[in-house]
């Protein structure tokens, strides 16, 4: 610009020559993908609502989701299991929340330790899906056969279980493309790619990504677990 | 020189902290909404307004990955908002869709008896059900 | 990090700007035609598989109008060229009939109308017109592409399979499409479809957060929002339609892809076929409805708005005049980008959808009139005591208003849901919507190519051919679209096989034969427009004024052939709108000349 800009003069932020938001384009298509995901998954959820609201009645989850791994027959457990897989989301995601500060910090090292740490948070996230998903099959739930019954005690459809596997596997792919995409940034950042190129700017983006994986998981959470 | 908006007040640690207690807080509060659902009636006054009352718990944990960890609540106000006016699309994507499923259930619960007959009855006997789905499963 | 190093990182080529016009890269015949990266190769691949698939689409159409005109007459020469499948005893069969239908309606909506129109225009106008060097990101554009390309291979093998291409409606309601025992298009060829419309799912959204993105960040100095063409705020609201929608409908194929594939039953419930009771139980095919439409209401607009951009640019660059309303044209533009993401239900006012919810839907359809409304006015407002040039391109933005008209005012009877039970599915309907998005978008299209030939290749199009191309298709499309109307009003359902052995629609039988005749001729027209369009891109005059039509807008300032980066030298910087036509006596003033002194206010 031609003029320094002063605090009095308000900054022309949509007269072109420059982005309006003062975000590179790439950060602005992530966030319109994610904006466009959100919708995928909402249709998803927004499909299984109405589903459950045109059928009399439904699946506790409480009755379903209530075992973990080692646990003594006989015994239930609701909502334990599903809530550490919560917790492993969170703190994976409060990790990449400081692999993506220290990269504005130029702190190659810090990068390197805090996306190890959510690449491993994510891991173990989809270990526990990958237990729960055998654990459910053993019982006899799996696509288009649902071994539970509705609350009231009549038979349950299988859509409980179709909905269930779908959207958990669609979460838990974009959990697994998610790691996939960390493992890619904590390559290139030990290759000094970034160094080379001044910013971490990628990795910024990487993290938008890992967040809405988060963001999805609160959602799905809530829909199967608890209501 | 070009003024900048995040790389000053980008998430201090402070605020990364406060907002990993608050997220554990809420998600420990909707467990315990969880649990003490359990023993409600089904379709109670009590039960539904605490269902409720996990999903405005919900939404308060989207408010703060996407506003503080995917670090929206430092963007551009004008950003903020060409993402968050789209997604009010979604009031009507429920409203419609979930009122159109509540709908249909009760349409055929008046119209059609033999559905009606069929959705209340009870199964009794548990295992069979279970072993008879298992065989199903495979296709 | 610096707004200046956010807008110019992203292009490679602003790092060697001053050069570019030197000595270029070494462009091989692969990365110059196949894997451009440049917009305005990419947008020439969307235009040109766009034609053909629009070929492809119309022939289809000549052939479902053999039948439908002609029920029996036969066609051995048909069944030789064809084989069995379609055309059996020399007629065509009842299932080549529905896969005919079918395919017709998924190419012309989702590969001509979208990836050929969006894809091309959004592609080509956008950088040139907000003043950048390309996309904001080349690669993806490039992706995009070839995933329509992509799109377009499943889609047209399915043409080939053993079983048919899919034939349950471009809807593809379940449960027809759901189960292969229930028609042999929904077997093989509706695994096709889906694989196709996925991967054009994908294409559309690589290219719609690109033109958004692109819109926003990557505008020259000067043009602020309020100073773009109106042609790119609508592809911008067209990309904000496809980003928001695309997704939920892929959400609706992945749930029917399961219930195909894998035993669900989302869409499935209380179902015989052939006598046999299906197992599938709990589900609902209004739920498909639902998500479907949610994309395919939105649809219609990704399809118009478009066109209504370019004509809007078009009626006033050849009126001489600035358009009327320019903040009126995007305030409609944007009324009408919310309200078709709300309405999408009025497509299903009598498949069971609750009452109480249609009539909500009813309102917000008819809300929809308001912005229409004002845009005709706009239009028609331009165009009044203009100094009108009739170029090509005029002639078919004003049959684009014209169409637009006649079939917006019937889309007011189908958005009530009382009327709509006695007209839903009829041939009412099929007026309705071809001459309000289907031909009146490919009036916006064929507008767009007169127009903008000369900066793709340029070369000028034959006016001469470009007349009777114009003349034969307007007059035909009203011939053939018009009657319809009084057969929808008598009820004459559409998507049957044959109206003769229907005592109620016998009567028609030469309105029918009428509607077939024209259909042939008009689809025979189209083919002077493909020798004109091919032949002019080696033979056709050529263009010795960087600017012929005269036009404010940044595209013209480029050199009559430009290259990859559009200006050989600094991005011109821009200082007025785009529509200062007649102004102070001279005929028009580009934007980028700066605001004189003594310049009169608008």
């Amino acid at each position: 610009m031609s003029t320094p800009t002063t605090a009095a003069v308000p900054t022309k932020w949509w007269s072109g020559g420059r982005s309006p938001f003062n975000v590179e384009y790439g950060k602005l298509m992530m966030w319109y993908f994610l904006m466009s995901d959100a919708f995928t998954f909402g249709a998803f959820l927004i499909a299984y609502g109405t589903i459950r609201f045109s059928s009399t009645s439904w699946p506790n989850p409480n009755e379903v989701f209530q075992s973990y791994p080692g646990m003594s027959e006989g015994t239930s457990a609701p909502l334990v299991f599903v809530s550490i897989m919560t917790f492993i989301l969170i703190i994976s995601s409060v990790t990449m929340v400081l692999a993506v500060r220290a990269g504005q910090e130029m702190k190659k090292n810090k990068v390197v330790l805090n996306l190890i740490l959510t690449i491993i948070g994510g891991l173990a996230f989809l270990s526990c899906q990958a237990w729960e998903w055998t654990h459910l099959h053993h019982e006899g739930a799996w696509w288009g056969s649902n071994p539970f019954l509705n609350e009231d005690g009549t038979q349950s459809s299988t859509n409980f279980t179709n909905f269930f596997f779908t959207i958990t596997g669609f979460h838990g792919f974009h959990v697994f493309s998610g790691v996939i995409i960390n493992i890619i940034m904590l390559i290139m950042t030990l290759n000094n790619v970034f160094e080379k190129r001044g910013h971490y700017l990628m990795i910024e983006k990487a993290g938008l990504y890992w967040h809405f994986v988060d963001l999805v998981w609160v959602f799905v959470f809530t829909c199967f677990y608890l209501i | 020189m070009q003024p900048t908006t995040h790389a000053e007040q980008h998430g201090n640690k402070h605020e990364i902290r406060n907002v990993t207690i608050i997220l554990t807080v809420l998600t420990l509060l909707e467990l315990s909404l969880g649990f003490a659902m359990m023993k409600m009636a089904d379709g109670s006054t009590a039960k539904i307004s605490t269902k409720i009352a996990i999903i405005i718990l919900m939404l308060a944990k989207a408010y703060y990955i996407v506003g503080y960890f995917m670090h929206l609540k430092h963007e551009i106000r004008n950003l903020i908002m060409t993402i968050v006016v789209p997604l009010t699309l979604f009031i009507w994507f429920i409203i419609a869709f979930l009122g159109d499923g509540e709908s249909y259930k009760n349409l055929r619960n008046t119209y059609d008896a033999h559905k009606k007959a069929v959705s209340t009855q009870k199964v009794e006997v548990k295992k069979e059900v279970k072993e008879v789905h298992v065989d199903d499963a495979k296709h | 990090m610096s707004n200046e190093a956010v807008l110019h990182t992203p292009s490679s080529y602003a790092v060697h700007d001053d050069h570019a016009h030197d000595h270029h890269h070494h462009e091989t015949f692969i990365t110059k035609y196949v894997f451009s990266q440049d917009h305005k190769m990419i947008s020439k691949q969307f235009l040109i598989t766009g034609m053909i698939w629009a070929l492809i689409g119309g022939l289809l159409s000549v052939l479902f109008r053999l039948q439908l005109g002609y029920p029996d007459s036969k066609f051995p020469w048909l069944q030789d060229l064809l084989g069995k499948f379609w055309v059996e005893d020399g007629r065509i069969t009842a299932q080549a009939y529905y896969a005919l239908v079918t395919t017709h309606g998924t190419v012309l909506i989702f590969f001509v109308l979208t990836a050929g129109l969006s894809g091309t225009f959004a592609n080509f106008l956008i950088p040139l017109q907000i003043g950048a060097r390309d996309m904001a990101s080349p690669f993806m554009n490039m992706l995009s592409y070839w995933f329509f390309f992509a799109a377009s291979c499943v889609m047209f093998s399915s043409l080939f399979v053993e079983t048919g291409p899919f034939s349950g409606g471009w809807t593809a309601y379940p449960p027809l499409s759901a189960l292969g025992q229930a028609s042999p298009g929904s077997k093989t060829g509706m695994d096709l479809w889906l694989i196709s419309m996925a991967l054009f799912v994908v294409s559309t959204l690589l290219g719609g957060l690109n033109y958004v993105a692109t819109v926003l960040n990557m505008r020259t100095k000067g043009m602020s929002m309020t100073r773009l063409p109106l042609t790119i705020w609508a592809l911008f609201f067209t990309a904000i339609l496809g980003i928001l929608t695309f997704p939920v409908l892929f959400s609706g194929f992945i749930l029917l892809i399961f219930d195909r594939n894998f035993g669900t039953s989302f869409y499935l419930s209380d179902l015989y076929v052939n006598g046999t009771v299906l197992p599938n139980e709990g589900g609902s095919a209004i739920l498909y409805q639902h998500l479907f439409w949610f994309l395919a209401h939105p649809e219609v607009y990704i399809v118009m708005l478009p066109a209504m951009g370019m004509v809007s640019e078009i009626l006033s660059i050849n009126s001489r005049k600035p358009i009327f309303g320019y903040i009126a044209m995007v305030g409609s533009l944007f009324a009408i980008t919310c309200l078709a993401l709300i309405v999408w239900a009025h497509h299903m006012f009598v498949t069971g959808l609750n009452p109480f919810l249609g009539s909500i839907f009813v309102l917000f359809t008819l809300l929809i009139a308001v912005p229409s409304a004002i845009k005709v006015f706009n239009w028609l407002t331009t165009l009044w005591r203009g100094n009108i040039r009739f170029t090509p391109g005029m002639m078919f933005a004003i049959g684009f208003v014209s169409l637009f008209i006649s079939g917006g005012l019937t889309g007011i009877w189908l958005g009530n849901s009382a009327l709509d039970i006695h007209l839903h599915d009829t041939y009412f309907n099929i007026a309705h919507f071809h001459l309000v998005m289907g031909v009146a978008s490919f009036f916006g299209m064929f507008a767009g190519v007169y127009h903008w030939y000369p900066k793709m290749y340029g070369r000028q199009l034959n006016n001469t051919l470009a007349y009777i191309h114009f003349w034969v298709t307007m007059i035909g499309a009203y011939l053939i679209f018009w009657p319809m109307h009084y057969e929808g009003l008598a009820g004459m359902p559409r998507r049957y096989y044959d109206y003769s052995i229907w005592e109620s629609f016998k009567q028609f039988a030469e309105l029918n034969r009428f509607i077939s005749t024209v259909v042939i001729i008009v689809f025979a027209t189209q083919f002077l427009f493909l020798f004109n369009f091919f032949y002019s891109i080696f033979k056709g005059r050529k263009v010795t004024n960087t600017n012929p039509w005269g036009a404010n807008t940044l595209e013209w300032t480029t050199p009559i052939n430009p290259g990859h980066g559009n200006w050989p030298g600094e991005i011109p910087e821009v200082h007025r709108w785009a529509y200062d036509y007649g102004k102070d006596d001279r005929e028009f003033i580009p934007q980028t000349e700066p605001v004189g002194a003594n310049e009169s206010h608008h």
